[in-house]
């Protein structure tokens, strides 16, 4: 008997020791936070999940750009959607809690975050790619700024002082997540400051071509459309310039070749890579009908836009499909592609951006106002002018960029009213998510919305 | 009176009693049941030793016992535990069933069982009786309104849906809260493994038929042996076993038809038009208003006439569908003295009253055991099942049937062709319906092999083994002409395995020394480990419709595959000791260590403390019939709550690939030194018997705060993450809990027994990280106030004078009081604390009545206190804001300047009053008559001549009278919507509980 239980009690024990190493377990999703910084490969795997969290549907890939175009949009387009905070957009009456404004916001500093941490572990990268890694990473810090700070702030006044809360500048990526987080909101001006400090330097740290992956001509065309937003208009000509003259890049042969590709067009200078298997396109969610992946038709073109275009042979006008939802809602041609790239920077912008920049300074850099104008015109076979004046260029970009994201910031760069609410009105800027003002005290809340 | 004469005697036999084993004698006897019939394998135990022996197929038994032995302890299944004091060697023993007196019903507790009259702990048992023929499939619904301060609560009406168990409030504000479940010693696997995000029932897989009993430990000192997962309550399910004896073949088949428990009123085509006209004239005047109504009719009635209301289709009706449920189930049991086996098989078949949702399981159970020599006994249980599942989309999804409510009733719901129309407002869920389905299928394999081994008379060491294996496969496929598809077919396929395995060592000694003192010792060692593993995989482009599996579709999206474990090894021992049968007292220990946890916090103590004084032996109380039994009780202890995900305490980075290369981000942010929730829970108690156990009860007192708790603290966006795991926070619960067992009637032929409950708990946050509110959509975590407090605006009704909604400005005065002030526009209105999801007051009443061959029982349960809050108010009674039809009560909107009503004036496509407000919060009280049974037992006297020995007929219902106030669906449909909405008391477009009427017999050969 007491050899039974001799054997039992080792038994019981053997086990017990066994068990006790086996509580180590690591997780084989994850990385620790120690190994996804330490080495070259990694930090360049942060950097590419840099891009993934810009293109995702609650920024680039897509909802920034259709709460623009909702934002600045009166009459010429509708909006049937059932999803609230969008319609809240549409009517200039956004509440606290909007889940696609708190998702520009999120969505931009969770990319500001990961460029962050690049930058941070910048000496662990490979010599030879270090600095286009880095190059690369302040180029998506200064894109999220840019849109961060021009829907959250308050226009940048082109004469100065720009002392109006902007957004907190995070210029540290965040590893120790029990210190203080809390931060305040930098000036409009401080904001945009960095946001050209971080583009000049991506411009010279960043190779001509860089495949998919932005280049020094992508920050270059990006510093011409926040110089323009800023009214600097010398700055946004000699960028805008720069592009056209110097990239590879070249307008599309027709209009419809510039949208819902695969792959990118000769006109891209940066756009989000969606394929079927990762990336988000959800302008299709919007824009589009069941057949093309969308719901229908949620935002659909009235007469109002199409009354824009002054020559009937303008494939713009007509760059249009009907629902095969909803018979009476007429949809853009322009999202069609479930599985498109989401274009951000195309070089018709550029054209737009010299041709305005040159009327407004009386100079010819690069080719005539009209020439460029024409350019663009040309392609879309709409009648080609035999001149033009700033508010054509305005028209023009409308006409062109529509439903691209453009809208809102023009009205508001070139003070024009959207309907009847004036560029500068409250209703125009968006509030800080409450879930943040409700988690960080140090913010202060946007004139119009409450405490 | 002589039930209590004996019961004295014995008492006074353990005083006088010598404990010497030098000599043996001879005990033999004969067990019977009150009513006569012999009880076949009847354990007889010599009290503080383990020596003992069971009754044969007539009844008899034989011991040998030491001489000094003075008395016997007879323990049944079913029956009422006695103890008899040995007089001569042949003893005639008569066994009470056990619903006659609760106080001697054998708990099952943690690594052993226990006398509730000797107990100290807070356990409800629920007995097979008390459960029969209930007709859901889902066995925690036959625990609803059964035991005090246990909550129940299944998500909606959907046959799968996830189910809420709460046990004393809710102690946990992110980790999980759901108790503990253990069967037959094995702690169930019990993850939500739905892809479809509404969350799915894991233990559906459990057929009810072969339940027992079910203990549900409450307090600490019941759940600390369990440690750091006994915090939410533990609930022991034991299965059910063969009896020593003749083999007895049982069959049970019942038939079911369901229904909803309640409807809604919907506006049809008339008031719909009626209203809509108006809303677009009041938005864009008489002219381009009637214009705009009318091409929006012309689009919803596609080419029918809406003029003539040539259409008025009540969606309603289709996404509802007539409920069956079908129950079969067959067991063979028995045995002899060495071996006994129980074999079960089941089979259930759910439609239920949400369109195409059905459910059917098949289940198997064999459970054996054989005593191999007086001191070696073995045994397996092993059950399999298979479940497949049916399912509709989540309550937030366009497909679902429910949502089909807010088409326009001007739109026709088929075509002319008999297809369904494809053009209404939203997506036509009847498309969803005919072209696209989701299967799931969950096989689940339980079991445990054990082994008992008696050294000494006093001691034994048990060793089991237990498997549980959670195998599930989803199908989904998605045809080219269901909605929302663009890519010619499109096709998902996941398939998750977790397996646990258990594994326990434990001795337990039993001695009574000196025949005052009883002892009573379990130690032991257990090691749990627990592996997932997942993968999915989505397709597109599929050549037809009929080929309906990845190997067609031309691209494959979407392909997943993740590995983790979890393991916990664990220390415990537990020491129960009784001074003269009167004096009690009990400690326990665990000591568990968890993987979950970094390497510096990774183990934990988990101690408990408890008392009891049985005052009723004491000599002042003993002759006393009036008061025949009381006892005081008090415990206190300390367990954990370990749910918070494997890997919560590492700082994380995932994969983020980007153009098919790969990528990575911050997923998690760091935290060392996370560790488990403690809960600290005391208790004190009182049972009493009056007038001779005719009327037995139990009133506790307990509070239960949960320290350290596992807390989700969001974190600003700015930071890159979203929230981190800290140990932070405290949530106290304080309840009062009741509980009563009358005999109103015993008689020959005719009983009347009446069980009660009412819990009262007081769920309150009473420490948040730097006392800051957290608010989560409609709700808020704010100190003081109950977890997940509603936090809206607050809705003030509609001027009277140009019908605009208006919300009370409720900003802060400088005194500190409210600013009552009205406003018509919301951002100027601030939120306030609106109400709370959890009841505070539930409780539950059954009566049992016999009459000769009829019985008859019902159960009426309540909750009281808390509210729910109509999620989908914004679109459904939202005075026609968008084409969503309308409940019928927003015809009561505001016309004209005077108008008193609270539904403001109709402005389409502007939001007037329909904002998230108290507008669509309402109390979530009610009373339900949870369930009915009748039943008539056939004579014997015809029975036995074809063969049966015992046939009942009965009829049951479920759900069938519900009392409540909430103007929606049901006040315990809640959105499924994602995992944490049931406990948020959000309902959004969430289906009502199935009403259930059954027959059924039961035949025993």
């Amino acid at each position: 008997m007491k050899k039974i239980s001799i054997y039992f009690v080792s038994l019981l024990l053997a086990s017990l020791t066994a068990c006790e190493s086996k509580l180590d377990i690591k997780p084989l999703q994850n990385l620790d936070t120690e190994v996804a910084l330490s080495s070259s490969a990694n930090i360049q795997n942060l950097l590419n999940g840099g891009y993934e969290r810009a293109g995702r549907s609650g920024l680039f890939g897509g909802y920034l750009q259709v709460a623009s175009e909702l934002y600045g949009s009166t009459n010429e387009i509708a909006w049937n959607g059932t999803w609230t905070a969008f319609g809240e957009i549409f009517n200039k009456a956004i509440l606290v809690n909007n889940t696609y404004v708190e998702g520009i916001w999120l969505n931009a500093y969770y990319t500001i975050n990961i460029a962050n941490l690049v930058i941070d572990h910048i000496d662990v990268v490979d010599e030879d790619e270090r600095n286009r890694v880095l190059g690369e990473a302040k180029f998506l810090r200064a894109l999220s700024y840019f849109e961060l700070v021009r829907n959250f702030g308050s226009q940048y006044g082109a004469g100065g002082g720009n002392s109006q809360l902007g957004v907190p500048l995070i210029l540290a990526g965040v590893l120790d997540y029990s210190g203080d987080l809390t931060a305040g909101r930098n000036s409009v001006s401080e904001v945009y400051a960095q946001v050209l400090l971080d583009l000049n330097d991506a411009y010279t740290l960043l190779p001509s071509d860089n495949g998919i992956y932005a280049s020094k001509f992508a920050a270059q065309a990006l510093l011409a459309r926040v110089y323009l937003q800023q009214g600097d208009y010398a700055a946004a000509l000699a960028s805008a310039n720069d592009v056209i003259e110097n990239s590879d890049a070249q307008l599309t042969s027709t209009y419809a070749a510039a949208f819902n590709n695969n792959t990118n067009s000769t006109e891209d200078l940066f756009a989000f890579q969606v394929s079927s298997q990762a990336g988000s396109n959800s302008l299709i969610t919007l824009y589009a009908d069941q057949d093309n992946g969308g719901r229908g038709g949620d935002i659909h073109i009235q007469a109002g836009f199409i009354n824009l275009f002054d020559s009937e042979t303008d494939v713009r006008s007509s760059f249009l499909y009907t629902s095969a939802n909803y018979a009476n809602r007429r949809l853009t041609a322009k999202y069609t592609n479930q599985f498109a790239n989401v274009t951000v920077l195309r070089l018709a912008e550029m054209y737009l951006i010299r041709a305005e920049s040159n009327l407004r300074l009386g100079s010819q850099t690069g080719g005539t106002p009209l020439a460029d104008i024409n350019a663009i015109r040309g392609r879309a076979n709409a009648s080609l002018k035999s001149s033009v004046t700033i508010d054509d260029v305005i028209l023009e970009r409308r006409l062109e960029l529509a439903f691209e994201g453009f809208l809102i910031h023009d009205y508001k760069r070139t003070g024009r009213a959207v309907g009847n609410v004036p560029a500068n009105s409250e209703s125009l800027v968006f509030p800080i998510p409450q879930r943040e003002m409700d988690v960080n005290p140090l913010l202060e809340q946007n004139p119009g919305y409450g405490s | 009176m002589k039930r209590k004469l004996l019961f004295i005697l014995m008492w006074i036999g353990i005083f006088y009693t010598g404990n010497a084993f030098s000599q043996e004698k001879t005990v033999s006897g004969k067990v019977s049941a009150t009513d006569g019939t012999t009880l076949p394998g009847v354990s007889v135990l010599l009290p503080g030793t383990t020596i003992g022996t069971t009754t044969d197929s007539n009844g008899n038994f034989s011991l040998k016992v030491p001489e000094s032995a003075t008395r016997l302890v007879f323990q049944y299944l079913g029956y009422v535990r006695k103890e008899a004091t040995i007089t001569g060697n042949f003893l005639e023993v008569s066994l009470e069933n056990d619903e006659e007196n609760r106080l001697d019903e054998v708990l099952v507790v943690g690594y052993g069982t226990q006398i509730r009259r000797k107990s100290t702990d807070n356990i409800a048992r629920i007995t097979a009786s008390d459960m029969a023929d209930v007709p859901s499939p889902s066995f925690q619904s036959l625990l609803s309104g059964k035991a005090a301060g246990v909550q129940v609560m299944q998500t909606n009406g959907k046959v799968e849906s996830g189910m809420t168990i709460r046990v004393r409030g809710v102690s946990s504000i992110s980790a999980g809260s759901d108790p503990l479940y253990v069967l037959d010693g094995m702690p169930l696997i019990n993850q939500n493994e739905s892809n479809y995000t509404a969350p799915t029932n894991p233990l559906l897989t459990l057929s009810p038929s072969e339940i027992e009993s079910i203990d549900i430990l409450k307090d600490a000192a019941a759940t600390a042996i369990y440690g750091s997962r006994g915090a939410n309550g533990v609930i022991i399910i034991t299965t059910k076993s063969g009896k020593e004896g003749r083999n007895v073949l049982n069959a049970n088949v019942s038939q079911g038809f369901s229904s909803p428990t309640r409807l809604r009123e919907w506006l049809n085509a008339d008031e719909y038009i009626e209203l809509f006209t108006e809303a677009a004239i009041n938005r864009y005047g008489l002219e381009d208003g009637t214009d705009i109504a009318e091409e929006t009719f012309d689009w919803l009635a596609v080419g029918t006439d809406w003029r003539n209301r040539e259409v008025n289709t009540d969606w309603q009706d289709l996404a509802f569908q007539n409920g069956r449920i079908t129950d079969f189930d067959l067991s063979l049991s028995g045995g002899n003295q060495k071996t006994k086996y129980f074999f079960s098989g089941a089979y259930n078949k759910t439609d239920g009253i949400i369109r195409s949702n059905d459910l059917d399981r098949i289940s198997s159970r064999i459970n054996v055991s054989h005593e191999l020599s007086s001191k070696f006994t073995a045994g397996a249980n092993l059950s399999f099942s298979r479940t497949g599942i049916n399912r509709v989309s989540n309550d937030n999804a366009f497909t679902t049937p429910l949502q089909s409510i807010a088409q326009a009733p001007i739109s026709p719901a088929y075509l002319e062709d008999g297809e369904p129309n494809p053009n209404t407002l939203y997506a036509n869920y009847l498309l969803q319906d005919k072209h696209a389905f989701y299967n799931t299928m969950i096989r689940r394999v339980t079991g445990k092999a054990f082994a008992e081994y008696r050294f000494l008379p006093n001691l034994k060491f048990n060793s089991d083994f237990g498997y549980d294996l959670f195998y599930q496969t989803e199908d989904q496929f998605v045809g080219s002409q269901a909605p929302f598809q663009s890519t010619n077919g499109e096709s998902y396929a996941s398939s998750v395995g977790t397996e646990s395995y258990i594994f326990s060592n434990y001795l337990s000694f039993n001695k009574t020394f000196a025949e005052i003192h009883d002892l009573d010792v379990v130690a032991g060692m257990e090691f749990n480990d627990r592996k997932r593993r997942f993968q999915d995989a989505t397709g597109i482009e599929f050549p037809s419709d009929d080929l309906i599996t990845l190997r067609s579709a031309a691209e494959i999206t979407a392909a997943d595959g993740t590995v983790t474990q979890n393991n916990f090894l664990s220390y415990f021992a537990r020491a129960t000791y009784s001074l003269y049968d009167r004096y009690l007292l009990k400690a326990s220990i665990r000591r568990d260590g968890s993987s979950r946890f970094g390497t510096d916090n990774r183990y934990g103590f988990f101690p408990a403390f408890s008392a009891g004084w049985i005052v009723s032996e004491e000599s002042f109380l003993k002759d006393s019939q009036t008061l025949s039994f009381l006892k005081l009780k008090g415990s206190w202890g300390k367990t954990g709550n370990a749910e918070i995900g494997d890997f919560a305490s590492l700082g994380l980075f995932t994969g983020a690939a980007y153009n098919q290369t790969p990528g990575l981000a911050p997923s998690q942010a760091a935290n060392p030194i996370l560790t488990w929730e403690s809960i600290i829970q005391s208790d004190i108690g009182l049972e009493f018997g009056l007038l001779s156990d005719r009327l037995t009860g139990e009133v506790s007192y307990y509070t239960k705060k949960s320290d350290g708790l596992l807390f989700n603290q969001l974190l600003p966006y700015t930071s890159g993450l979203s929230s981190i795991t800290k140990n932070l926070g405290i949530v106290e619960n304080k309840g009062i809990e009741f509980a009563l067992t009358s005999k109103n009637i015993n008689k020959e032929g005719f009983s009347w027994n009446t069980n009660f409950n009412l819990a009262n708990n007081k769920n309150k946050i009473t420490e948040l990280p730097n006392g800051d509110d957290v608010i989560d959509g409609r709700n808020i975590l704010r100190e003081g106030n109950p977890i997940y407090a509603f936090y809206i605006l607050e809705y003030a009704g509609v001027n009277p004078d140009n019908g605009d909604g208006e919300y009370y400005v409720n900003s802060v005065n400088e005194d500190g009081s409210l600013n009552k002030e009205r406003t018509a526009n919301a951002n100027a209105a601030n939120r306030i604390i609106a109400g709370s999801p959890i009841p505070n007051w539930i409780g539950g009443i059954t009566n049992t009545i016999r009459y000769k061959d009829i019985d008859f029982s019902f159960t009426f349960q309540g909750e009281w206190g808390a509210s729910i809050y109509n999620g989908g108010g914004v679109y459904q009674s939202a005075n026609m804001i968008y084409e969503d039809n309308q409940t019928k009560d927003q015809l009561r909107r505001w016309q004209n300047p005077g108008d008193i009503t609270d539904v403001p004036q109709a402005r389409l496509y502007l939001n007037n009053g329909a904002q998230h407000s108290t507008r669509y919060l309402e109390k979530a009280d009610f009373i339900r008559l949870r369930n009915i049974n009748l039943g008539y037992t056939l004579p014997k006297s015809f029975t036995q001549k074809i063969g049966v020995s015992n046939a009942r007929v009965y009829a049951s219902g479920f759900n069938l009278i519900t009392i409540t106030n909430y103007s929606g669906y049901d006040p315990e449909a809640r959105s499924d919507a994602g995992a944490s909405q049931a406990a948020r008391g959000i309902d959004f477009y969430s289906a009502p509980a199935a009403k259930t009427y059954s027959f059924g017999i039961n035949v025993t050969f």
